[in-house]
């Protein structure tokens, strides 16, 4: 009948259960829609009512029938697990002693909701609350249950026990998706869950950071942890790398992986769940926040293993937002994003200063390459510059504060059997380096439809996104940083300068010849048409089924496809200062295009049964069976070319040829996973709780001897808050959990399991082209295996007003995949084994409570913090071949001389920081005095002495703050603090010691070096142009707190939207990373600068 | 019930799922894929002579490198940039030898490790093969197992003279992870023959160099050569280890192991198969670069073939950049050659090497690797079996039954490098003496003559009059550390 006249019917859900009625008749275009109604309903017992337009009420009779006649209860399979059908509340209301009850209904942020339908339940005796919240309900039994319902809201039952005033507070359906843990395959109730796992909503991700989905997830979780990258900064196109609970895989031994930045390059990854298929932490980067309903974060086995082979590093859940049926609902979401660079972490001499240095570095002694007549002319030439007041801040050339916007538009409507939405997105993010940015259009719509009976769901749900990222043109930050503060930017006509100075060196490795160092105006670069740029186009569609029987059975099948197509295109000018020093022949290869493309195509399904049954009110079972295969293929290509004439023809048609000498690079990968899990959880009487799951996967990673593993889970639970003793006490909820389980890891390169061939392509044999072997396959190979133990524990005081939570764990990761080395007399010298131990333990805090409450102001503190504890327990010989080789290439390598390195030993931790002990400075003549491995002290450097000196891990850190709500208002402040880890302070080392004085350095280069003797200072002797090496002098403790969001909301009053036809209207502002206070002083953002970003929001509903 | 149900269904999807997990690679080429055809077997054997022509082996190390080294050929300048200084001081120790040695070590054995697999898989696979292509594989794979331990053991074991039941080497002959057994020496070199003596069964019945109308000579002259014609697989025959290629090795090894008599059969079945026509003295003398013949191709039995820019390029940069090179003293070099006595007419002496003046003085350059840089009549090659050798084999097994016999063989050689006065002598230790002096000249910058003094247990010529005791500290190389360490060596 909706669906016929285009109206709106409302009931209470109990209201119609249980009455069947075959359609009526057409409406006779004279009769009027409510008598037309009633007609219909007066046999059924019921009576409509005019709701507004084209809104109909439907109630039961009030005369009809007695009250005593109990009503069945729901029984829906929501309503199941709820397990709020507990026989008492069902009773039928007697008759005696019956008083009114008054109150208000608030959402849960206090503002009074008109409309509420309150009902006791089991009868047919209900009310409505007017425009101010309040209603007034008679003939309540005292004894009784009062049921508050309201569409888009949970409904709540609340036993009225004699009371004559009763206040709700409801919560919208989002929020009582707290209550549940969805893992993809299942929806629990978390009371009755023994996992760890941590549920957030949508909105609550867009109080910390609307720009960044992943940052707001760690602010709620301290354990999901994103690897800060003091390299890339605030580049809005780098992904990050993430941790939970941490690190669980070692880098693999190849003499490549160096240095801790590429440390970063280990895939230590969770897994992404959307809507049930796996997608990359891409597709999560640039997802529209505004479509998700809830994020669960799972974190021990217990609440991973359903995932089993891919469950190692904890699995991250998100579900987006259904469309609610009704009228056509216009949802519009506004943002207004400005981003502005955070410069404080930098400290470069000016002008006059830098000079100066300069002079007491002796650059312009003699220096065996030029006269002192000729050094003496550069010298003046450049205090000319000083003294006519040039005094360029090169920091700020290349960065800007950038605007960005977002419009996100959704429609949603339906009727209770067709729904449907769309999600239209456009969404613009600059970064602050000019000419970056990541630019984001997508478009989903989502269609349901279930058939009249309601035992059969068809959902489907695509989405087509088109993601544009842009590199800044202007290169490097570091290259601002370094540039001399008298140079300047433009000539006197105005025009960009490209060469600014030069002067002569010996060069150390050409047998000392004379060469001329040329430095260039960075600025120039961005003028040429450069362009990195890399852009994709995504196609997601998912698709499911879900037949319900009855309340007790659920059977879903999902199929999901995602198809991506990206190209990367990366121009260098021929103009640019890379071919500067290019002549003859050289001139016509300037400029390069390198164009890459990568297709990925997947295709994930799953089939899953659950079951649940409740015996004797006492027993609550939940089944499931499900089982889930995915195919992934992806194909890279690229190519480069070279000899472009000019920067207007920018086209790769205008490259002159290949690139000298080399092939194109291309690689096919294809994965196949499949897996069988049975997942079983049981509550005797809501107190005791047990849960178990079991899973078979197998990969086309393992080898053919192992294609299938088990992996496992059991937890066991003790809810206390629901024995006697605790019954009429403040504890409102004490929960002790446990569990154990064994999960795994595939996060290896595919094809380590098998012996293959390549061909020698570049090389013919007279006889025709040569295979060899790449390495020995090992057919042996299986999955990583990390075996959990979890332990827990929840308190909540006075409902829950107050609530705690710590967290123990414990993993144990075996069958690290490393490297093996082997007698070189097999033919080769290592292999693939699953060999080496590490250990992963920890605990988390969660706190949060309410502060203060009352009818206008509410305040709300919360903490959350983490200790984790990373130690290696047993590694392979090659990884300890692979420490004396680190020592070797440290010895060796200029640029890896001042770096901590990255080496494995039994006992210490990933995190641990290698480097030779010292003293400091001696104050007799500026130069660092170092400890040998016997304590003897020495001036004499050996990487031999290298110690472990520190360990990043810090003993605490995580998020905490507050929020206060004053009747409309809202804020909501973020800190997220770091205490007790060590850094090695490369600033020190790279831009005050080792820093060529010829371009700008640290501030501390001038006035903290040793001048002479008797100075007791940090830094070595300023003229003391020699390397210094990495040593425990530049390992700092580093105490830190950053205050991270602040989020500032304003709820307009109904009065103001319903004028403006708006259902309702929210502005907030965010702001991000707003300020950062740390007792160690260190550039960051070395190749892009951290940014400030401003979010102005504005949403709607119509 | 309903649990059985399930079961079954579960047992019936793992088990049809596993064939769906086993993902064929699309960009890398699994052993199985490549072996279940006739091309594939064939790549893997032209895998192994590639492998053998990188610079670690025969393409640059063990051919112009450090054994020459070892043997000291060459002199180096005091800056000494290709690291060549403490090899020729025999420090075993120093970090670039170590790497150079540990190269060498590896990818001989990573030679052998391919031969293995290939043999793994050729008796599976011998549905898909013709026969004489199964004979050809099977016979090299084997022939060049057997060729690569030999230098491993001629390196790194103690001389079979020295010590028979010495230490000796891991003999490989399968491709495992697991740790390879050694062998003592005398055990090793009775391995290899068994792998040489199947080879040559099997090449017997199948190598086309043994059908009488082939003819080896020049790529590049339209003359009579036949080495150009059949399949792509089978040509250019000298470039594998072919029929005659194995009777050499053969002859090598049991000379190595001091038994006369099947050295000197195999040595004359190459010789007697007049297969390898002595080079004429136009074609060595050419003064046209293009149709020069300094690497006397014609009588190669087998060489490897290393036309790869890289390797050349790195040859000349190790062999022609002046005295930063190796190089050798011009009064050395004189010495050597005899110059001043029956040498004073010897074309290798001319041909292989040219005056160079430098700051102090005059040195010579190596130029026996030198080609014409766009063309020339025969391809870049790393020589690895001459028919000289095998005239020495000959000489050297035959002196103590028939002296006059063995100089006659020795003679024929001196008389085709422009040495016309024959020698003759009834003792052997002058015989001796003469062969290993010939026999310096002849292979210089090819990697032999180290083997040789080593299996004779010899001291022999050091610079400027010097002379290298001979001891196992000089001649045993030290096995690479990470061979004692994960193999318990």
């Amino acid at each position: 009948m909706e669906q016929r006249y285009r109206i709106r019917i409302n009931y209470v859900g109990n209201t119609v259960n249980g009455i069947y009625a075959d359609a009526p008749p057409a409406k006779d275009p004279g009769v009027s829609m409510i008598d037309y109604l009633n007609d219909f309903l007066r046999s059924l017992g019921l009576e409509a009512e005019p709701a507004g337009k084209d809104q109909y009420i439907i109630f039961r009779k009030e005369k009809s029938r007695p009250a005593s006649q109990p009503a069945k209860p729901a029984a829906g399979v929501e309503m199941e697990a709820l397990n709020t059908t507990t026989p008492g509340a069902t009773a039928p209301a007697t008759l005696q002693q019956q008083s009114t009850v008054s109150g208000l209904v608030t959402e849960e942020s206090g503002l009074p909701l008109p409309g509420v339908t309150i009902v006791v339940k089991g009868t047919f005796n209900g009310t409505k609350t007017n425009e101010n919240g309040k209603y007034r309900l008679t003939n309540v039994p005292p004894n009784g249950t009062l049921v508050f319902s309201y569409i888009g809201y949970k409904s709540m039952e609340v036993k009225v026990e004699g009371r004559t005033a009763i206040d709700a507070k409801l919560l919208t359906e989002v929020q009582s998706m707290k209550d549940f843990v969805v893992n993809g395959y299942q929806k629990l109730q978390k009371d009755n869950y023994t996992g760890s796992a941590i549920v957030i909503t949508g909105e609550e991700l867009k109080h910390f950071n609307p720009q960044n989905i992943l940052q707001s997830i760690q602010a709620r979780d301290p354990s999901f942890r994103l690897v800060e990258n003091n390299i890339a900064g605030s580049n809005p196109n780098q992904l990050p790398n993430i941790n939970v609970r941490g690190t669980t895989a070692l880098p693999s031994g190849t003499p490549g992986q160096l240095s801790r930045n590429q440390l970063a390059s280990i895939t230590n990854l969770p897994l992404f769940i959307l809507d049930g298929y796996q997608v990359s932490i891409q597709n999560i980067f640039d997802l529209d926040f505004n479509r998700i309903e809830t994020v669960t974060l799972l974190k021990d086995a217990a609440a991973t293993a359903i995932y089993g082979s891919r469950a190692s590093n904890g699995v991250c859940v998100f579900t987006t937002k259904a469309p609610k049926e009704g009228a056509l609902e216009l949802y519009y979401n506004y943002e207004l994003n400005v981003t502005t660079p955070d410069l404080t972490a930098y400290n470069v001499l000016d002008a006059g200063q830098k000079l100066e240095y300069e002079r007491l570095a002796g650059l312009y002694a003699g220096n065996e390459v030029d006269g002192e007549e000729a050094l003496e002319r550069l010298y003046y030439a450049k205090k000319k510059n000083v003294l006519s007041g040039i005094n360029t801040y090169w920091l700020s050339q290349p960065v800007s504060n950038d605007f960005g916007h977002k419009h996100s538009v959704s429609l949603q409507g339906g009727s209770s059997s067709m729904r449907y939405g769309v999600d239209v997105r456009y969404q613009t993010n600059n970064g602050v380096m000019k000419g970056s940015g990541r630019d984001r259009y997508s478009l989903s719509n989502t269609l349901s439809y279930s058939p009249r009976s309601h035992k059969l769901l068809f959902r489907n749900q695509f989405t087509i996104s088109q993601v544009k990222g842009t590199e800044s043109p202007y290169g490097s930050f570091a290259d601002y940083v370094k540039m001399n503060p008298y140079y300047p930017i433009y000539d006197s006509n105005g025009r960009l300068l490209r060469e600014m100075d030069k002067w002569n060196y010996r060069s150390a490795a050409e047998n000392s010849a004379i060469r001329t160092e040329h430095v260039l105006n960075p600025m120039y670069e961005a003028t040429i048409g450069s362009f990195n740029k890399q852009e994709y186009l995504e196609f997601m569609d998912g698709f499911n089924v879900e037949y319900n029987p009855s309340g007790q059975w659920r059977i879903s099948g999902n199929i999901s496809l995602i198809k991506r197509k990206q190209t990367n295109d990366h121009f260098i000018s021929p103009l640019s200062n890379l071919f500067y020093s290019y002549a003859g022949d050289q001139l016509k290869d300037r400029g390069t295009y390198e164009y890459g493309t990568e297709d990925f195509t997947q295709v994930d399904g799953s089939f899953t049964i659950n079951h649940n049954e409740v015996i004797r009110n006492e027993h609550f079972l939940n089944f499931s069976l499900g089982t889930n295969i995915q195919s992934t293929s992806s194909t890279l290509r690229s190519f480069k070319a070279q000899g472009f004439t000019n920067d207007r023809f920018t086209d790769i048609s205008f490259a002159r040829m290949y690139e000298k000498d080399a092939a194109p690079q291309g690689g096919v990968t294809e994965q196949r996973l499949a897996g069988v899990f049975l997942s079983f959880n049981y509550s005797f009487q809501n107190r005791f709780l047990m849960d178990g799951t079991v899973r078979v996967d197998g990969s086309s990673k393992f080898g053919s001897d192992s294609r299938m593993a088990p992996f496992w889970s059991y937890g066991i639970g003790w809810n206390l808050h629901k024995e006697k003793f605790l019954q009429h006490t403040p504890v409102s909820q004490l929960r002790l959990k446990a569990t154990t389980a064994l999960t795994g890891d595939v996060s290896f390169p595919a094809y380590l399991s098998n012996t293959t061939y390549q061909y020698y392509t570049g090389e013919w044999y007279s006889t025709g082209v040569g295979a060899v072997f790449n390495a020995y396959g090992n057919s042996r190979l299986k999955w990583q295996r990390t075996h959990n133990y979890d332990l827990s524990v929840e308190l909540g005081l006075f409902q829950d007003r107050v609530y705690f939570s710590p967290r123990y764990y414990h993993k144990l990761t075996t069958d690290l995949l490393a490297d093996i080395n082997v007698p070189s007399s097999t033919g080769f010298e290592r292999y693939k084994e699953n060999l080496g131990e590490m250990v992963n333990k920890g605990f988390e805090v969660y706190m949060r409570a309410n502060v203060f409450r009352s009818r206008n102001w509410s305040v709300n503190l919360n903490l959350n913090m983490v200790h984790n504890t990373n130690v290696i327990t047993k590694i392979s010989d090659a990884l300890k071949n692979y420490n004396d080789d680190v020592d070797k290439q440290q010895q060796e390598n200029p640029d890896l001389k001042a770096v901590p390195l990255l080496r494995y030993r039994e006992g210490q931790s990933l995190n641990t920081i290698y480097a030779v002990r010292s003293l400091g400075i001696d104050p007799e003549n500026g130069r660092e005095i170092f400890l040998n491995l016997d304590g003897t002290r020495t001036y004499d450097y050996n990487v031999k002495n290298t110690v472990p000196i520190g360990d990043q891990t810090p003993k605490l850190d995580g998020y905490f703050g507050g929020s206060v709500i004053y009747k409309n208002f809202m804020v909501e402040v973020s800190f997220y603090s770091r205490l007790g880890g060590d850094i090695y302070n490369q600033t020190l080392v790279d831009r005050v010691e080792n820093a060529s004085p010829w371009y700008n350095v640290d501030a501390r280069a001038l006035d903290a070096r040793w001048k002479q003797p008797g100075d007791q200072v940090f830094f070595k002797n300023i003229a003391d142009m020699g390397n210094t090496l990495t040593s425990s002098r530049f390992v700092q403790r580093e105490n830190r707190v950053e205050l991270k969001a602040i989020y500032l909301s304003y709820e307009a009053p109904a009065s103001f939207y319903k004028r403006l036809r708006m259902k309702n209207l929210r502005c907030a502002l965010n702001m991000n990373d707003i300020a950062y206070w740390s007792s160690i002083k260190l550039e960051r953002g070395i190749d892009y600068p951290f940014a400030r970003s401003f979010t102005f929001s504005l949403s709607t509903r119509f | 019930m309903k649990k059985y149900l399930i079961l079954i269904i579960t047992a019936a999807a793992l088990s049809s799922c596993k064939k769906w997990l086993d993902v064929k690679p699309l960009t890398e080429v699994e052993q199985e894929v490549l072996f279940s055809t006739e091309a594939g077997f064939m790549e893997a054997i032209n895998g192994l002579y590639t492998r053998c022509a990188q610079q670690d082996l025969y393409g640059k190390e063990l051919s112009v490198g450090f054994p020459d080294a070892l043997a000291q050929n060459y002199t180096v300048s005091p800056e000494d940039p290709n690291k060549y200084r403490q090899t020729l001081l025999y420090n075993y120790k120093d970090g670039d030898f170590v790497t150079r040695r540990d190269a060498a070590w590896k990818g001989l054995y990573n030679v052998i490790a391919n031969s293995n697999i290939i043999l793994e898989h050729v008796d599976k696979q011998k549905g898909v093969l013709t026969q004489p292509v199964y004979a050809i594989v099977k016979g090299e794979a084997l022939a060049m197992r057997a060729y690569c331990h030999f230098d491993v053991l001629r390196l790194f074991a103690a001389s079979y003279a020295a010590e028979p039941n010495g230490k000796g080497i891991p003999y490989v002959t399968a491709f495992s992870k697991d740790v390879p057994r050694m062998y003592k020496t005398g055990e090793a070199i009775d391995l290899m023959l068994q792998d040489l003596n199947a080879a040559k069964e099997l090449l017997r019945t199948a190598d086309p160099i043994l059908t009488p109308g082939y003819k080896v000579g020049y790529d590049a002259v339209t003359d009579s050569s036949n080495e150009k014609d059949g399949p792509l697989f089978t040509q250019e025959r000298r470039h594998h280890l072919n029929y005659y290629a194995v009777c050499g090795a053969l002859a090598r090894i049991y000379l190595y192991k001091g038994d006369h008599p099947r050295a000197l059969f195999n040595a004359l079945e190459v010789i007697n198969a007049n297969k390898f026509p002595w080079t004429k003295q136009s074609d060595f003398l050419n003064p046209d670069e293009e149709k020069k013949d300094r690497m006397l191709y014609k009588e190669l039995l087998f060489a490897v073939y290393s036309a790869n820019s890289e390797t050349t390029d790195a040859l000349r940069r190790l062999l022609r950049d002046g005295v930063a090179s190796l190089y050798i003293n011009l009064q050395e070099g004189r010495n050597i050659y005899e110059t001043g006595g029956v040498g004073g007419e010897d074309f290798r002496y001319k041909q292989w090497f040219s005056e160079q003046a430098y700051s102090s003085g005059t040195y010579l350059r190596l130029e026996k690797y030198t080609r014409d840089p766009d063309r020339n009549i025969h391809p870049q090659l790393a020589p690895a079996l001459r028919l000289s050798e095998m005239y020495y084999i000959a000489a050297e097994c035959s002196f103590d039954t028939d002296p006059a016999k063995a100089w006659e063989y020795f003679n024929t050689v001196r008389l085709n490098r422009g040495i016309g006065t024959p020698r003759n002598d009834p003792s052997k230790a002058v015989f001796m003496e003469e062969l290993v002096k010939e026999a310096r000249k002849e292979f210089f910058g090819e990697g032999q003559i180290f083997y040789m003094y080593k299996r004779l247990n010899i001291s022999f010529p050091g610079s400027f009059g010097s002379t290298i005791p001979a001891t196992s500290s000089i001649f045993v190389l030290p096995f690479p550390d990470d061979e004692i360490a994960f193999g318990n060596r």
